[in-house]
């Protein structure tokens, strides 16, 4: 039993099916396949053992062979896979034993006129690495694009087009006549030969340019070619190739030309017309791509703004501010159809000429960056553990809800009213985020960077959900909860009505919620939160808090001290021993009488005090990143980050372990060894039988849910027995369980079986009579015709319910 | 044929954020609840000058709901708009108590000297003098229902029920031991009455009981002011002492509520009237106003058992009454003032129903006329059509409404925005835009760039704002870099200095009251220091 979820969703450009209602998604090593209507994921194409790099479909040969739903894929794995993805069904594979680093295939994009007659090879152009490694080729240029025969399933032996230092993306043009990619401040573009022969000669054109280009584009109709480079200039070369490509003898009509001289713009002898450069983008651009009709040309880059420029007079229209850098954009078969990926792991659909978003494939956000001087203020994620949602801040100031069952994005709420520009000074940051338990209410606390000194503000705001989908809205703010000093932790208490925070400044506040139902609309609950009692110990800065489970002692860690207190009467009940170095972060562990402390700094710790004893039951000397404890029992997960000496050895590249305890015993009871550790979260999650499958016929009582530093996240049972055996193995020979998205062969099937489009019409079953009730002939008749189960089905089921009664009656 | 299909909609990319200043904190209490914004919403006006204490004040319950009020040994008759329209004198003692019929066209009015009279409310002049009392009487009152007989009391102990009409006794009911101060008949029955007495009781009374015995009777634990009976007819309430206690009849005299909210004994109580909006219908509720000696009108939700208002008057209140209309609201004082309030509003909110009886002939409304193509209005036809029930609506995106400083914000224009804000005299504004500017670090350069008369708007607002408490944070440090920064320029300026004079003047008050409010901090600490050891 376990999920995985949290994967990008842009690692590669997405491709549409031909009719434009599919949108196939390259999600590390599986193909996810999106509905274009609903936004939700339809099937996933499993088999791929590695990151699924390109996705390829194939275009129809006849207006009625639109329905067909074939495309392929490569993989660093080595593998190019045929799939028909409406069942879905992996049709061919051929391995080439190499990794790809991306395929395209340009030649079935102008098959059909002759294609009736004989049966042609089909080609793909795939950029790979040269796995051999040889005496007399320097490792720089070990990336090669080469020529594959998807017919015959395997490479042209030795042609080997180009060679670079970095895996370059491939472009096509969209006729399928040329490809091409860009290298450093040169750009080379190839004719794809008209035979289909394995060796025909390919020619090669290069352009060049004086600042590093970073995307091409071909024009679909005329032979024009723009690219971007990291300046923010678009070029547009027109009429390239025109010697090179055309004419039997180049070098006669290159020297007709030269006397010419009349190519404006063309650096040096590059083969093309004349070069036209556009600026409007401040940094690089990452998107470049004409429309279908060839008339427009879009392109997008860091600044987050998606700008149509029309070709001919080089007039610009703006979609602004879509708050993250642009990744691809893709033209659908619809011409009102299109999409853009973006750096923060959401797929927008366009709806096309007016350029509004239809739909958003929403992924989990990446985890934002933020300053040298915020670190250290918390991840900024909180579990909602009966839901199963994780709430992470994002970069655009907003609270994301992702569905850890689900895996996809439930809502967003902006907390700080701000627009986000991808490249601007972060000023504004959320530093802390609390659920309380039942998920309802959510406080987050933000900072405000002063500058220089002037303007600093810290909030703390109170939010409470609505009726449905998590849609918080703001109870309460609170400017400077603790005059200027920053919040170090907020957290709920177990009956959510009362928040602890904490400050740096050397105090604590509890906060208490006032609930008046305003009757007039529908019972319309208005929280309102105040100051209900301040504490301090000692003007030390409190740096963590933390409830028990019955909410009756509160633990405030005042750096190497915790402090127990009573949150009712705000009387200081305890304090407890003293650890080497600041505390980050507390939790009660269960409803068990311990307190687990992680502390950090120059001589980590985690700690465990036995409250009944008042003392130290066991230490470690380990750098803790997160602690969750689940809510019944005594047990508790700590993620703990490897010291940098013992990784290269003996952990593969994996940086962190999640170690489980029982709270009594110091000996772990499982241990896993994780990737991208560092700002990684772990979370306690309660079982909701309806999401999670059975496992050996029972579900599992908890589960526990890791999100690596990079948002990736995986849900298992930590009491599972194979998850034991795992750990066990793994204590003697450090085969670790690989936790992490990309490499990871553990099943992802098993979740994707049960999709959210069933997920949907689930609830519509019960509807259905399908078993006679206690007198079934009454009711079986009733409600309406669409409703009622078949006639052959009600019958048998009223004659049953007949005979039962008569036997009964015979006795 | 053409699909007709439903615009598909599209969400904005980004939501465009206006400006805003720093939210305010909001009282946890309301300052004005909806129920007492009615009742202060009574214009009130003085009618001074009636030489004593007003003893009674009754309304018509006919419209437009004249109400006569007793003072001294005469009663006075106010028309609808709380002006005088007559006085009756005709009195040989002190008035005390008048009672309208219930068509309204005759008055009964008792006295002092025992003698209980009956007014054409018209005409003044008095039809019947109903002698029978031998001590003076306290209250006189019609029936509800009942046009043709009186009932009275007085502090002879016996309470008398009359035959108008021939001016004679129909009933004696004995029974109290002490003066009958009070009484009301039932709105609900002819036959019910209570009566109030200073032994502390309540009885109620039916004149077809046989030997005129009192059916009920409460005990109201003080002696009895007032006592009327609620819209219902199945609940009294009685005033006396400091309480006004509501008891149920029905359930056979048990006391429901005891409101104890008045200092000093309540005078007198009448049935108000609220109208509720409660989700979307309107309906009127009943509220019990109270009048007492310390001057307080309180009003009393018996719904909810809970005092919803209450008003202070300047001298001691002896009497109170709410017109059937809802519209006028008198309070009779000790002093002969009566304050009166009137309220706006419509007229058709009669509690007594009556209304146009005789009104069938309703205006026809008139034919309306079919749209040709002949007029003009046929060619705006549909444009302002009201969206039926059931209708899809395609909602048009709200424009935002984007101040001159949002706009200019959002061009990047930073310095201009901050001129606009400044010239728009918001200090919130003002503020918000400045915090704005600071999240983009652009404040400094906005400073810096400002020429000289900019400057002195900006120096002219920090001079006055920089030392109020909620800015203050953000204003002085802001001050100290301006200075800092732009010193050249002032000094360079006389207008500047005097702003940086006055700039100077603001923070020295500003230090002086600090000054003091530490020393008073100096002296409340120990005290609170000691006060905490106990």
């Amino acid at each position: 039993m376990m999920m995985r979820g949290g994967r990008s969703l842009v690692s590669s450009p997405p491709a549409f099916s031909n009719d434009a209602k599919k949108l196939l998604v390259c999600t590390s090593n599986t193909v996810s396949v999106f509905s274009t209507a609903t936004g939700l994921q339809i099937t996933s194409l499993e088999g791929h053992t590695a990151l699924v790099t390109s996705v390829v479909v194939v275009p129809p040969s006849s207006p009625a062979a639109k329905v067909l739903c074939y495309c392929w894929t490569a993989s660093l794995d080595g593998t190019i896979r045929y799939w028909d993805f409406s069942v879905p069904e992996l049709m061919k594979t051929i391995d080439i034993r190499v990794p790809i680093f991306n395929m395209v295939i340009p030649s079935f994009l102008d098959i059909p006129a002759e294609d009736k007659g004989k049966h042609r090879d089909l080609f793909a152009y795939v950029f790979t690495e040269d796995t051999k490694e040889t005496q007399e080729k320097t490792k720089a240029l070990r990336r090669q694009i080469r020529k594959c025969n998807l017919s015959k399933s395997r490479l042209v032996g030795r042609l080997i087009l180009g060679e670079t230092k970095k895996p370059e993306v491939l472009t096509v043009s969209p006729s399928g006549k040329f490809f091409g990619i860009r290298n450093k401040c040169k750009l080379h573009v190839w004719k794809v030969p008209d035979q289909g022969s394995e060796h025909a000669a390919v020619r090669k054109i290069t352009l060049h340019h004086t600042k590093k280009i970073t995307v091409i584009a071909f024009h679909p109709t005329q032979r024009v070619i723009a690219a971007g480079d990291v300046t923010g200039r678009i070029l547009t070369w027109r009429g390239f190739g025109n010697i090179a490509f055309d004419g039997n003898n180049g070098v006669e009509k290159q020297k007709l030309i030269n006397i010419q001289e009349d190519k404006p713009g063309v650096r040096d002898n590059d083969d093309a017309d004349s070069c036209t450069t556009w600026h409007w983008h401040s940094a690089e651009v990452n998107v470049l791509s004409f429309s279908s009709d060839g008339a427009y040309l879009y392109s997008g880059g860091k600044e987050g703004v998606l700008v149509v420029w029309q070709l001919d007079t080089g007039k610009k229209k703006f979609l602004p501010r879509i708050g993250s850098p642009l990744l691809y954009f893709i033209d659908s078969p619809d011409p009102t159809l299109s999409a853009i990926s973006c750096a923060d792991n959401q797929i927008h659909l366009l709806k096309m000429p007016s350029m509004g978003i239809l739909k958003t494939i929403s992924g989990i956000k990446t985890p934002c960056c933020y300053p040298e001087m915020c670190k250290g203020l918390g991840n900024g994620i909180a579990f909602d553990q009966t839901a199963g949602l994780v709430a992470l801040r994002t970069e655009n100031y907003c609270i994301q809800f992702y569905s850890l069952f689900d895996d996809r994005g439930i809502s967003e709420v902006q907390v700080c009213e701000r627009n986000h520009q991808p490249g601007d000074d972060v000023t504004v940051i959320v530093t802390a985020v609390a659920l309380s338990v039942d998920g309802s209410l959510m406080s987050t606390s933000e900072v405000k960077l002063a500058e220089e000194g002037i303007g600093g503000l810290v909030c703390l705001k109170f939010w409470q959900a609505g009726s449905q989908n998590k849609e918080f809205s703001l109870s309460t703010i609170v400017y400077e909860p603790h005059r200027d000093a920053g919040i170090s932790a907020v957290t709920f208490h177990p009956s959510g009505n009362m928040v602890v925070s904490s400050s740096f400044g050397g105090d604590f506040k509890i906060w208490r919620c006032n609930n008046d139902i305003i009757q007039s609309d529908q019972m319309h609950q208005n929280f309102s939160w105040t100051c209900h009692a301040v504490g301090s110990y000692k003007k030390r800065p409190m740096t963590a808090a933390a409830f028990s489970a019955d909410g009756s002692v509160l633990a405030v860690a005042a750096e190497t001290l915790i402090t127990l207190w009573n949150p009712y009467k705000n009387v200081l009940l305890a304090v407890l021993g003293e650890t080497l170095t600041p505390i980050v972060n507390l939790s009660f562990l269960g409803k068990s009488d311990n307190l687990a402390a992680a502390s950090c700094g120059s001589n980590p710790q985690l700690s465990v005090w036995s409250m009944s004893k008042l003392s130290l039951s066991w230490s470690y000397k380990l750098r803790i990143e997160a602690v969750a404890s689940a809510v019944d029992s005594s047990s508790f997960a700590a993620l703990a980050l490897l010291p940098e000496s013992s990784n290269e050895t003996t952990f593969k590249g994996r940086d962190g372990v999640i170690l489980l305890y029982n709270a009594t015993n110091p000996v772990p009871t499982a241990i896993w060894s994780v990737k991208k550790a560092m700002g990684g979260a772990l979370g306690f999650l309660q079982v909701n039988p309806s999401s999670v499958e059975e496992v050996d016929g029972k579900t599992p009582e908890v589960l526990l849910a890791y999100m690596n530093g990079d948002h990736e996240y995986v849900v298992f049972d930590p009491y599972c027995k194979d998850a034991h055996e795992v750990s066990i193995s793994q204590k003697e020979g450090l085969s670790a369980l690989e936790l992490k998205g990309q490499g990871g062969q553990y099943g992802y099937a098993s979740i994707y079986g049960e999709l959210p489009e069933f997920d949907e019409k689930r609830p519509e079953t019960p509807w259905v009579p399908s078993f006679p009730s206690e007198r079934p002939w009454e009711t079986i008749f009733s409600g309406s015709s669409h409703n009622l189960p078949p006639l052959t089905k009600l019958c048998s089921a009223f004659l049953e319910s007949l005979l039962e009664k008569r036997t009964a009656a015979v006795e | 044929m053409a699909e007709i299909r439903a615009e598909e909609q599209t969400l904005a990319v980004s939501k465009t954020f206006l400006i805003k200043p720093k939210l305010k904190p909001k009282a946890r209490t309301l300052p004005q609840t909806p129920e007492s914004k009615y009742w202060s919403s009574f214009k009130s006006t003085q009618i001074p000058n009636l030489v004593s204490s007003i003893s009674s004040l009754s309304f018509s319950p006919s419209p437009p709901h004249p109400f006569a009020a007793a003072y001294s040994a005469s009663v006075s008759l106010f028309d609808g708009n709380v002006s005088p329209s007559s006085t009756i004198s005709s009195f040989s003692d002190v008035v005390s108590s008048i009672s309208f019929r219930s068509d309204g066209l005759l008055l009964a009015a008792s006295d002092l000297s025992g003698l209980v009279q009956v007014f054409d409310v018209k005409t003044r002049t008095p039809l019947r003098r109903l002698r029978s009392h031998t001590r003076p009487v306290r209250f006189v009152k019609y029936p509800v229902l009942d046009k043709l007989h009186l009932l009275s009391g007085g502090d002879d102990a016996v309470v008398k029920f009359w035959d108008v009409a021939g001016e004679s006794v129909v009933l004696d009911l004995m029974g109290h031991k002490d003066y009958v101060r009070c009484g009301d008949c039932s709105p609900v029955s002819s036959d019910l009455f209570v009566t109030g007495s200073y032994d502390h009781t309540v009885k109620v009374w039916d004149v077809r009981v046989e030997d005129s015995r009192s059916v009920l009777e409460v005990n109201h634990g003080k002696p009895v002011e007032d006592v009327i009976y609620l819209p219902s007819g199945g609940l009294i309430a009685t005033a006396g002492g400091n309480s006004v206690k509501i008891w149920d009849l029905i359930g056979g005299g048990r006391m429901v509520h005891s409101m104890e909210s008045h200092n000093k004994t309540v005078t007198s109580i009448c049935v108000g009237r609220i109208r509720k909006e409660n989700c979307g219908d309107e309906s009127m509720e009943d509220r019990i106003l109270s009048v007492g000696l310390d001057g307080y009108m309180k009003v009393f939700d018996y719904g909810n058992m809970k005092v919803t208002h209450s008003m202070r008057f300047p001298a001691p209140l002896m009497s109170v009454g709410f017109s059937p209309d809802c519209r006028t609201r008198v309070i009779g004082t000790s002093n002969g003032i009566i304050f009166a309030g009137r309220r706006k509003g419509k007229e058709n909110v009669e509690s007594g129903g009556g209304g146009n009886v005789l009104g069938f002939e309703s205006i026809s409304e008139p034919e309306r006329r079919g749209l040709r193509p002949t007029y003009f209005r046929y060619f705006h036809r549909g444009q302002s059509e009201k969206p039926v029930e059931g209708d899809y609506l395609v909602m048009r995106n709200k424009k935002v409404k984007l101040a001159e400083h949002d706009k200019l914000l959002k061009k990047f224009r930073h310095k201009d925005a901050l001129v606009s804000v400044l010239n728009k005299k918001s200090q919130e504004n003002v503020v918000a835009v400045m915090e704005e500017l600071v999240t983009r670090k652009k404040l400094l350069k906005c400073v810096s760039n400002l020429d000289t008369d900019e400057l002195g708007l900006l120096l002219m607002f920090l001079s006055k704002n920089a030392t109020m408490p909620r800015y203050s944070s953000l204003l002085m440090g802001l001050t100290e870099k301006v200075i800092e920064m732009r010193a050249e320029d002032i000094r360079s300026s006389d207008p500047l200095k005097g702003h940086i004079r006055n700039l100077k003047r603001s923070i020295e008050e500003e230090l002086r009251i600090q000054h003091s409010l530490q020393e008073i901090q100096g002296i409340i600490s120990p005290l609170l220091r000691i006060a905490g050891r106990r």
